[in-house]
């Protein structure tokens, strides 16, 4: 009995002892927490000499580029944008960035330099640049990370505000075509809307227009951009462009059709 | 009633001593001196156990720390020829319970970015539109080869974001009338980097502090 007691003592005890945390202080008071200058100054010796590193590689590369290069592609290289022509060297000059910025595959003839890290590539005064390729070490091709998608540059032409303003304007064509496809008109609308701005005149785009403003059920809209679209263009000179203007043509057809249905229906809704 | 007379009241039944007791308690902090030291910035002084300066330094230490070993400078500078990447400070939000001076750690960080050299800070929007406004006013004011010029900002590559949380866990105890209590406070601190093109995370540091608070009754 003693001992049952004993013990129910020492378990009571046991269970009002306070819970104690046993951990070693790694910081008490009046100790010392330094400053994060040597962290800094270890940082700032490392930049510096990265920066150091690289300046001199890329003035390095500058000055080559531009001791070999033709009138435009000087040009190009001092303004810091990629042309059709370029060797690997000017390149790199007009992009300002040195050779690890880049993978460069050879396979024979041909020289693919892609950007070594995809979220930061390099860029020229254009844009984001995602692959250059380079024929007997001239630039044939190069292309531009857009945010409509990857725009190719294949000429001199491609390269120019027009040649840029189309190949913008065929993304957002394409991008409206997907979403009327999806019943989603508003949408297309917008794509489309942008893309007239861009390239003004288009009677494709104009059709495409009046065809999404009719599919939304806007049908003053749509006999507007109808009539629009035909008025527009140049009858004449479809027809010399022969079979390559079918597409249109079938179009054309389809839009005089429209007015008709939609006029009609406005009438009766009058009446 | 008098002073003399409630003594003398007081002294008839016996209460003259804890009245005078009570006179001198309500003496002692009258007659308490004051004492102000300057003490080094770097010294470690928990008094309540709240989040302090020490905390504030033990956080921009290990943050300066872990970002400007982190690799996103080297990557950065690698595909750009050189150059060094240039960072907003963004919001640090506190979600703790205690009222945290933020900025204390945050200046501490960007003085660091900005002193190496490593990473490059562009002004606040509330710093740019005080400066915008101010080299607006040169415009017009200024003579003209000493005017700044416009539309010359640099826009940031970067932003730097982050978050505080804490977790509070503590106990009162009473052992012979005597209250203990037991306070353990933990708080971790986020803190990203963003590319403010792509929204992608380039880095993530934490740092995180533990704190054990006993108040012992009588210093027992």
């Amino acid at each position: 009995m003693r001992r049952m007691l004993l013990l129910l003592a020492t378990a009571t005890l046991v269970s009002c002892v306070p819970k104690k945390v046993h951990e070693e202080p790694i910081l008490e008071n009046d100790d010392r927490v330094e400053d994060s200058s040597g962290a800094v100054q270890a940082a700032a010796v490392r930049s510096e000499r990265a920066r150091q590193e690289a300046a001199a590689e890329r003035d390095a590369l500058k000055a080559e580029a531009l001791a070999t290069c033709q009138a435009e592609i000087c040009d190009a290289v001092v303004r810091g944008e990629l042309a059709i022509g370029m060797t690997e060297t000017q390149v790199l000059a007009a992009t300002g960035t040195t050779g690890s910025a880049w993978s460069v595959r050879h396979a024979g003839e041909s020289t693919i330099m892609m950007p070594t890290s995809a979220t930061q590539a390099p860029t020229d005064i254009v844009g984001d640049v995602a692959v250059v390729q380079l024929a007997a070490n001239q630039v044939s091709r190069y292309a531009y990370r857009e945010p409509q998608g990857v725009r190719v540059v294949n000429s001199p032409a491609d390269a120019s505000t027009e040649g840029r303003a189309a190949a913008m304007a065929e993304t957002l064509i394409r991008e409206g075509d997907d979403l009327a496809a999806r019943g989603e008109f508003d949408g297309a609308l917008n794509r489309y809307d942008r893309a007239s701005i861009l390239t003004p005149g288009d009677p494709m785009v104009d059709y495409k227009i009046a065809a999404a403003l009719d599919k939304a059920l806007r049908p003053i809209e749509a006999e507007i951009q109808y009539r629009l679209f035909l008025h527009r263009l140049d009858l004449e000179l479809i027809e010399a462009r022969g079979e390559a203007a079918a597409e249109l043509a079938e179009a054309i057809a389809l839009a005089q059709q429209r007015i008709i249905i939609l006029e009609r229906q406005s009438t009766v809704q009058d009446q | 009633m008098s002073i003399d007379h409630s003594l003398r009241s007081r002294a008839r039944h016996g209460g003259i001593v804890p009245f005078l007791f009570t006179v001198f308690v309500a003496t002692i902090p009258g007659c308490s001196t004051k004492h102000v030291t300057r003490i080094e910035p770097e010294t470690v002084t928990d008094l309540s156990g709240r989040w302090n300066d020490t905390d504030s330094r033990l956080v921009a230490n290990a943050l300066i720390a872990q970002s400007l070993s982190g690799e996103w400078i080297d990557r950065y500078s690698g595909t750009q020829g050189g150059d060094s990447p240039t960072l907003i400070v963004g919001t640090f939000h506190n979600r703790t319970s205690e009222h945290i001076a933020v900025n204390t750690f945050v200046r501490e960080l960007e003085l660091a970015y900005v002193n190496s050299g490593a990473v490059g800070v562009v002004a606040s929007p509330a710093e740019r539109e005080e400066i915008r406004s101010e080299r607006e006013d040169q415009q017009e004011f200024a003579r003209a080869d000493s005017r700044a010029r416009l539309g010359q900002e640099l826009g940031a590559n970067f932003i730097l974001q982050g978050e505080l949380q804490s977790i509070e866990d503590e106990e009162t105890t009473t052992r012979f009338g005597l209250r203990r209590k037991e306070k353990v406070v933990f708080y971790q601190i986020d803190a990203r980097i963003i590319d403010l093109e792509t929204n992608l995370v380039v880095w993530a540091g934490q740092h995180e502090i533990k704190k054990y608070i006993e108040r012992k009754p009588l210093g027992l």
